[in-house]
């Protein structure tokens, strides 16, 4: 059986590379053997019911409104959900997870898709910049975080969702000093785009989680290394940078 | 009437004293930027001049024939290729001032026109933030609106807002605003476009539709059909019939005249350009042939394109700032190893998520060094590509070699005009 990865809405929300993530795990599961294949769907086209792993990434506002309305006419997320599939939602993707968000320059309020128990209002500054934060696993294990955010709303997590990460440095969710939120099949997170190639763990925290299963370390020496010094990198450089926005880089 | 004269003329007596101020503390501005290898110069010698003489903006622009170049990608390449249209139809070619150096805030807009202040034509390339301002205030004849992509999300964060506000400034102009050309497959261009006195629409032909996936004018799903044209089936907004279009290397007008375009700058997209040039030059009232012999001498505009020398290494140093840049730059880059050149400066965007949108699986069988401060991020993305690829973080290093003949260079801004530093290359 070929597993799937789904990447919902491209063209709606995927304005940073927010593929990426699907490369990453499918990539993790081809290399370990275990057969994988990207599903890009854009709307009008059915979200397959049988996916493995559906990703939502950022985007601008009125494409949060669109993807949201496609969504809810499609369905199909929602049954591959209720089936077993896990959904990482960034950014925008974690927003519209919520029951509400605003958009424009008015701040209108809109519905989300009401999978996550949050809601999203425009914060007080825009959070520009690298965020590292403290993601401590299932099994009481802890591993930091790092990548890039770059959002407006501010999001508060009601009794039923449960905070992602503890921020270290950055804005995250904006009012509690944590960032993301997990619940159910929903894991989401503020960092954008390619959170996964920096944090490989939480790639396959995802994974084994919707396969079911604990996977060995990865069996690519070369590719293991990259990643570990990449997050060396990023950590370093977020942990040493006063100016968040104009100076992690 | 009698106090705006006045106005005038007490002016002209603080010009006077501060122009010849502003002009000796610029030039040597300039003079040390360029020495110490930041850019051309013409930045902060503009920004100097502005200090000591603030009105020197608006003033500079007043009583010229002004074409303007904007948008995300292409603006230097076809600010070049305009500017020397126009100078192979005029005696003296120094009555064409511009910005050749790809400097286009309005430091880099005033120090261009303060090299010869009394030339009669400017061709300006144009920051987007700063087009309103040149609208307003220059009147020019013709503006060239090229594309809208995602460039430096960390600073711009919508691009929806900058075409708004092109728009208003359109509208705002009236029947003193520019004929504006416009490159038809951009919908988001097309809805600026469409609130200016006349549009000159052109078919650019290239294929970066990823930054427009909603249309601009009521937030509908664009439609796409499959030969790539655009419609928005919930409002009057769609693609227009071309003026003039790109197909195999010529530039083809609505009344079927072809013009081969036998450019020295490479690339697909190049030709779109030189369509917008063309279309350009024609409305400022130059005859296409001559407009042509013009274009064809373009050869590195500000670089782009050049070839550095790094010891025994000879490299053809290509630019490219966002995904669209990348995903067409790809295309030209032809040789076995290639480098790429990623930093992640104020000037190249401090966010490289763009880096997974970018195809580099299209270099799959070649080799590729990977350098630049952010060489550490593009190595684990060319593993995920599958494309074999060496890391040496240190550009000097990196170009070292040996390697057999010139060796394509493809970099971010701030790589590139280290590159063109260290090689070299003059920015003009």
């Amino acid at each position: 059986m070929t597993h799937k990865i789904v990447v919902v809405y491209q063209s709606l929300l995927g304005i940073y590379g927010d593929r990426g993530n699907a490369m990453v795990l499918v990539k993790r599961l081809v290399w370990r053997g275990i057969d994988a294949e990207l599903i890009m769907v854009e709307p009008g086209d059915p979200v397959p019911d049988d996916g493995l792993i559906y990703l939502l990434g950022g985007g601008e506002d009125w494409a949060q409104i669109a993807a949201v309305k496609a969504l809810e006419e499609d369905r199909g997320l929602h049954r591959g959900l209720d089936a077993g599939g896990v959904l990482f939602a960034v950014c925008a993707g974690y927003q519209l997870c919520g029951h509400s968000f605003t958009v424009g320059d008015n701040d209108e309020v809109f519905a989300g898709l009401g999978l996550l128990d949050v809601e999203t209002r425009r914060g007080d500054q825009r959070a520009v910049g690298e965020i590292l934060t403290q993601w401590t696993k299932p099994d009481g294990s802890m591993s930091l975080i790092t990548g890039f955010e770059n959002h407006g709303g501010f999001t508060k997590l009601g009794s039923d969702a449960t905070p992602l990460a503890k921020v270290a440095v950055g804005v995250g969710n904006g009012s509690d000093g944590f960032d993301g939120a997990l619940q159910d099949q929903v894991v989401a997170a503020y960092p954008h785009g390619p959170i996964l190639p920096r944090n490989p763990e939480l790639a396959d925290y995802l994974l084994e989680r919707a396969l079911g299963v604990q996977l060995d370390r990865l069996p690519r020496p070369d590719v293991n290394a990259e990643h570990d010094q990449l997050r060396a990198e990023r950590i370093r450089i977020v942990r040493t940078t006063k100016n968040r926005a104009e100076q992690t880089r | 009437m009698s106090q705006l004269a006045a106005g005038i003329r007490s002016r002209g007596v603080v010009n006077s004293i501060r122009l010849p101020i502003a002009y000796a503390v610029g030039n040597a501005a300039a003079v040390a930027s360029r020495v110490s290898g930041r850019g051309s110069g013409a930045s902060i010698k503009g920004a100097l001049m502005m200090r000591i003489y603030p009105g020197y903006f608006k003033e500079l622009l007043v009583g010229k024939r002004i074409g303007v170049i904007s948008g995300t990608n292409g603006k230097t390449t076809t600010t070049h290729l305009l500017t020397a249209a126009l100078r192979a139809s005029v005696a003296d070619p120094r009555d064409v001032v511009t910005n050749a150096d790809g400097a286009n805030l309005r430091e880099g807009v005033v120090s261009a026109m303060s090299t010869r202040p009394k030339a009669p034509i400017a061709i300006l390339e144009v920051d987007e933030q700063v087009v309103p301002d040149v609208i307003a205030y220059g009147h020019p004849e013709v503006l060239i609106m090229l594309n809208f992509s995602r460039d430096q999300l960390d600073r711009h964060h919508e691009i929806n807002a900058l075409g708004k506000k092109w728009r208003k400034a359109l509208i705002a102009a009236g029947e003193q605003g520019p004929t504006v050309v416009a490159n038809a497959k951009d919908p988001l261009v097309t809805w600026s476009a469409e609130a200016a006195r006349k549009v000159i629409w052109v078919d650019m032909s290239t294929g970066w539709t990823q930054d427009a996936a909603l249309c601009p004018q009521c937030g509908t799903i664009l439609e796409y059909d499959c030969a790539g044209h655009w419609n928005c089936p919930g409002c009057p907004l769609g693609e227009h019939q071309p003026d003039y279009r790109v197909e195999g290397g010529e530039v083809i007008e609505a009344d079927g005249e072809r013009w081969p375009l036998d450019l020295q700058v490479p690339g697909r997209f190049n030709q779109g350009n030189a369509a917008c040039a063309l279309a350009a030059a024609v409305e400022m009232g130059v005859y296409e042939p001559i407009a042509l012999r013009g274009m064809r001498t373009v050869q590195a505009p500000a670089g782009r394109f050049a070839i550095g020398s790094y010891g025994d290494t000879r490299a053809r140093l290509v630019l490219a700032k966002n995904p669209a840049g990348w995903a067409e730059s790809l295309l030209v880059m032809a040789t076995d190893p290639v480098i790429l050149a990623v930093d992640s400066a104020i000037a190249d965007g401090t966010d490289v998520s763009w880096m997974w949108d970018v195809e580099y699986e299209k270099l799959r069988g070649r080799r590729v060094i990977a350098t630049g401060p952010r060489a550490t991020d593009l190595a684990l993305r060319l593993s995920y590509a599958e494309v074999e690829h060496e890391v040496i973080p240190d550009m000097a290093e990196a170009l070292k070699g040996p390697f057999k003949g010139t060796v394509d260079v493809l970099s971010t801004y701030s790589a590139f005009l280290r590159l063109c530093h260290m090689g070299g290359v003059e920015l003009k």
